[in-house]
C-alpha cells in the first residue's frame, strides 16, 4: 500500500472555504443578471451572500464572469473592464 | 441605448443569423415582453428568433471562453451551441411571467444560454470520463509549487483526518469529487441524479463539519471565540 500524499493548497483551500452566509445556486442564478449588471454598469458593491458565493461555487463564478463580459459593450465596458469590474466587486465584499 | 457589439460567429452558426438579417439594437424591456407574451403571428415569430439569435450569441460567447471546449471540434461547438440556444429558449419563453425588469430583459435572458451552454459543454467533455467517488483523500496534484506545499502540509493533513473523521460517507465522496478531483457540479449531479443545488448544500454542510473539526484541532480560529 503506498503512503497517503497530502492534499495540495488548491484543494484544501477549496475545502475550509467559508460557505456563510448561506446562498443556494438556484437562488444565485435567480438574481444574477440584476448583480452582475449593477457591478458592470454602476459599480456597484455586491451582497455578502453572492460574494461568498462566486468564492465558493466555481460554476456560478464562471457563470456570473461570463455575463458581465457579454454584456460590458452595452455598458461602455471592454470585456477585460468587466472582468476586472466583477473581480474588484468579489475582493471588496470579502474584505 | 447603445448598441450590441456583433461577435465572430463560426460559420455554421453565423448563417442562421444571416438569413434573418439580425440587427443587435436593443428593444426596450417592455417592447420584448409585449412581443413575445402577445398572440401567435408575425410579431412573435420575429420576436421569438430574436430571441433565438440572442441566445445563440450568449451560447458562442460561453463555449468559446471554456478552455475545454477546444478538444470538441467545430462541428461538436456548433451542435453545443445551437442545442443550448434551443434549450436557453425555451427556458425564457417558459419564465417570462417571472421576470421582473430588475435588470434588462437581454441580460437576464443570457444567463439562461450561458447556464445551458456551461453544462452542455461540460457533459460532452466528460461524457467518455468515469466519475470515481473516492473516500480516502489522499490524492497528489502538479501545479503547486513544493514550497506551497510544505507551508500547508500540517494543514493538509489536518483536512485528511478532519474528512476521514467528521464527514459522512457521502459529503466525503461529494467534497472529494467536486474540490479535491475537480469534477464539475453538474457531471456530478448528473451522475448522481441529484441537482447542482442539492451538491452545493452537502459541499456546505461538509465545510462546516470540516471547518469544525479544524478549529476543535486548534488549526482555524474558533468561530465561537472569534465572534465575542
Amino acid at each position: 500500500m503506498t503512503e497517503p500524499t497530502d492534499l495540495t493548497p488548491g484543494a484544501v483551500r477549496r475545502l475550509i472555504a467559508v460557505t456563510d452566509p448561506w446562498l443556494s445556486c438556484d437562488d444565485c442564478f435567480d438574481f444574477l443578471d440584476t448583480v452582475v449588471e449593477d457591478v458592470v454598469a454602476r459599480g456597484a458593491t455586491m451582497d455578502p451572500r453572492f460574494v461568498v458565493h462566486l468564492n465558493a461555487c466555481s460554476v456560478c463564478s464562471e457563470e456570473a464572469a461570463s455575463l458581465a463580459t457579454l454584456i460590458a459593450p452595452e455598458h461602455g465596458l471592454d470585456p477585460v473592464q468587466a472582468q476586472r469590474a466583477l473581480e474588484l466587486a468579489l475582493a471588496t465584499g470579502s474584505q | 441605448m447603445a448598441e450590441i457589439e456583433p461577435v465572430v460567429l463560426s460559420p455554421t452558426v453565423a448563417a442562421g443569423e444571416v438569413a434573418r438579417g439580425t440587427t443587435w439594437s436593443t428593444a426596450s424591456n417592455e417592447e420584448w415582453l409585449n412581443r413575445l407574451t402577445g398572440m401567435d403571428g408575425p410579431v412573435y415569430d420575429e420576436a421569438v428568433g430574436r430571441l433565438h439569435d440572442l441566445m445563440v450569441r450568449a451560447a458562442w460567447h460561453q463555449v468559446m471562453r471554456m478552455s475545454e471546449a477546444s478538444g470538441l471540434g467545430p462541428a461538436r461547438r456548433d451542435e453545443v451551441v445551437l442545442s443550448a440556444a434551443d434549450e436557453a429558449t425555451v427556458s425564457v419563453l417558459a419564465r417570462l411571467d417571472v421576470f421582473e425588469g430588475r435588470s434588462r430583459f437581454t441580460t437576464w435572458a443570457y444567463k439562461f444560454a450561458i447556464l445551458h451552454a456551461g453544462v452542455e459543454v461540460r457533459r460532452a467533455v466528460w461524457s467518455h470520463r468515469e466519475v470515481d467517488l473516492h473516500d480516502v483523500a489522499d490524492r497528489t496534484k502538479v501545479g503547486d509549487s513544493p514550497e506551497a506545499y510544505a507551508e500547508t502540509r500540517d494543514l493538509a493533513r489536518a483536512v485528511q483526518r478532519g474528512i476521514a473523521e467528521a464527514l459522512t460517507p457521502h459529503q466525503r465522496r461529494v467534497a472529494l469529487a467536486l474540490l479535491v478531483d475537480e469534477v464539475p457540479i453538474d457531471v456530478l449531479a448528473d451522475r448522481l441524479g441529484t441537482t447542482r443545488n442539492a451538491l452545493y448544500k452537502t459541499l456546505h454542510d461538509a465545510r462546516k463539519r470540516l471547518r469544525a473539526a479544524l478549529a476543535e484541532a486548534g488549526y482555524l480560529p474558533d468561530p465561537r471565540r472569534s465572534n465575542k
